[in-house]
């Protein structure tokens, strides 16, 4: 826990920041103006209730994209992780899609589906899986020797063995392919909506920019921060609560 | 990987390759926007000898190295200054932990904002999130230098330069070398995706612009370059790393980490 929530004194020199871009810029600056008129710009959204729609709408892609790449990339991982025929012929594919940066997806996913909701979760859960993927994959051939062992010398059915020994062992391995996609989530969530103007968190940025509102866009910015902090902070500690209670084997990276 | 499991790998790739080709080519999905790989590698052959290619191509690994320059020599600056001090560490760290989840995608509206379409605007783009790797990884590898090391350069007393020079940066190279990796990659993915979304120039640009245009053929070419980019740049830095640290780079540390 140490680990994730540093000494408060740590916070001083953002504090110490934002406080002097405070005092010693004027309040009209038109590139940087001040952290009170960030807050201004973001009440005047809420009360012109734009802002509460679209973090609700940023927030639900994300989590649903997350979930739909958790699935698909845990049972796909555990499914190449497995079955070795399997892993050796899709070897190199994996390899491949794994050097592609994962924004190139979205030009892809406009041509081929348009604008639509669809189009967000699809590239959200496809370049999200991979992390979890590949962790899985990696966690599966980690599994002790002792374990499958075991299965084997009991006689369970493959089916058994694998929701009963693979699944559970590969959970930690798991759980570090998700911190990870979490992180790649948000930021292909945001650039989704930053490029396809579909509403979301990033159209308001956007909008700020064209107008020349830069107090909505550094507001928007700190808030897009302190989510993706809360975020990160809430997976921390589900992690965290998950590891605790699992059998003795410790997360590996 | 052994020769069996390279032919599959290579027989696996293949075959998904003559099952598209099939599939498309011969008419059973009618899609105009999925074209064949046979007609991608066409596209791809006509793109890369076009003098615009070169320069695109240019644009964004210029931007990628400038940047990736940029956030190197001040993401292992600092984090070689947090990492020997505990009390940097104390008053610095949990700043850094906030700041460090920010999703680079969002400097994007920022940076057009303070520099219009230009270089600046895909710098700050790239700088803000291949900071993070390059400054973490240094700081736990110097945090990480055993302490008999440190308390040897104490007892003989050698001078702040030699300490760095001979006993924190062999120690700390490999985890340096690490971020200096993934600072790479991530510069990269930035550069397209500034490209993409704000300055229209470069391999980012051209892909949305062959999307826009209609040109699924083109665009997966560009898909196709940006790919092996990144996995040529990645292995040149390899290279240089394992030639100028024969020594220390015998295993190879992989951390996965990302905007």
């Amino acid at each position: 826990m140490n680990r994730l929530l540093p000494a408060w004194v740590g916070l001083l020199p953002l504090g110490i920041l934002l406080l002097v871009w405070q005092v010693a810029v004027p309040a009209a600056s038109p590139n940087f103006p001040p952290p009170l008129a960030w807050w201004h710009a973001l009440v005047a959204m809420a009360r012109a209730g734009v802002l509460v729609p679209a973090v609700f709408e940023t927030l639900w892609t994300f989590l649903a994209g997350l979930v739909i790449a958790i699935v698909a990339g845990f049972g796909l991982g555990i499914l190449i992780g497995t079955v070795r025929q399997v892993r050796d012929w899709s070897t190199l594919i994996l390899e491949f899609m794994r050097a592609l940066p994962p924004p190139v997806v979205v030009p892809i996913a406009v041509l081929m589906m348009g604008f639509a909701p669809a189009m967000k979760l699809t590239v959200i859960a496809i370049t999200a899986a991979w992390p979890i993927l590949l962790n899985t994959v990696a966690g599966v051939q980690a599994v002790p020797p002792l374990l499958s062992d075991v299965g084997r010398s009991m006689h369970m059915p493959w089916h058994v063995r694998v929701w009963r020994i693979v699944v559970p062992a590969t959970v930690p391995a798991l759980l570090v392919g998700v911190r990870v996609a979490v992180a790649l989530a948000i930021v292909i969530t945001l650039l989704i909506e930053i490029f396809t103007s579909l509403p979301g968190i990033g159209v308001l940025m956007v909008q700020g920019q064209r107008n020349y509102n830069s107090a909505q866009v550094f507001g928007l910015l700190g808030l897009v921060g302190v989510l993706a902090y809360m975020l990160t902070i809430v997976f921390a500690l589900i992690e965290g609560v998950v590891l605790s209670r699992w059998p003795p084997r410790v997360a590996h990276r | 990987m052994t020769g069996r499991q390279w032919a599959s790998g290579v027989g696996g790739l293949l075959v998904c390759l003559a099952v598209w080709q099939v599939l498309v080519g011969s008419g059973l999905i009618e899609y105009d926007l999925l074209p064949s790989p046979w007609t991608i590698a066409a596209g791809l052959s006509t793109l890369v000898v076009e003098p615009a290619f070169a320069v695109e191509l240019g644009h964004t690994l210029a931007a990628t190295l400038l940047g990736w320059l940029v956030a190197v020599l001040a993401g292992t600056g600092l984090g070689a200054l947090l990492g020997t001090s505990p009390r940097a560490r104390r008053y610095c760290l949990a700043s850094i932990e906030v700041l460090r989840p920010l999703p680079a995608v969002a400097f994007v509206p920022v940076a057009l904002l303070l520099f219009g379409f230009s270089l600046q605007m895909e710098l700050l783009v790239i700088v803000a999130p291949a900071l993070w790797p390059a400054l973490v990884n240094t700081m736990e590898g110097f945090a990480g230098v055993p302490q008999r090391l440190t308390d040897v350069a104490a007892t003989f007393h050698l001078s702040a330069g030699t300490r760095l020079w001979r006993v924190y940066l062999p120690a700390a190279a490999p985890a340096v070398l690490v971020g200096m990796r993934l600072s790479l990659s991530l510069a990269l993915v930035m550069a397209v995706v500034a490209e993409m979304v704000g300055n229209p120039e470069g391999l980012g640009y051209a892909l949305v612009r062959e999307q826009q245009a209609l040109h699924p053929d083109l665009m997966f070419g560009y898909v196709l370059v940006i790919g092996v980019a990144g996995m040529v740049l990645n292995g040149l830095l390899l290279l240089a790393s394992r030639f100028a640290l024969p020594g220390l780079f015998r295993r190879p540390v992989a951390r996965w980490d990302s905007a």
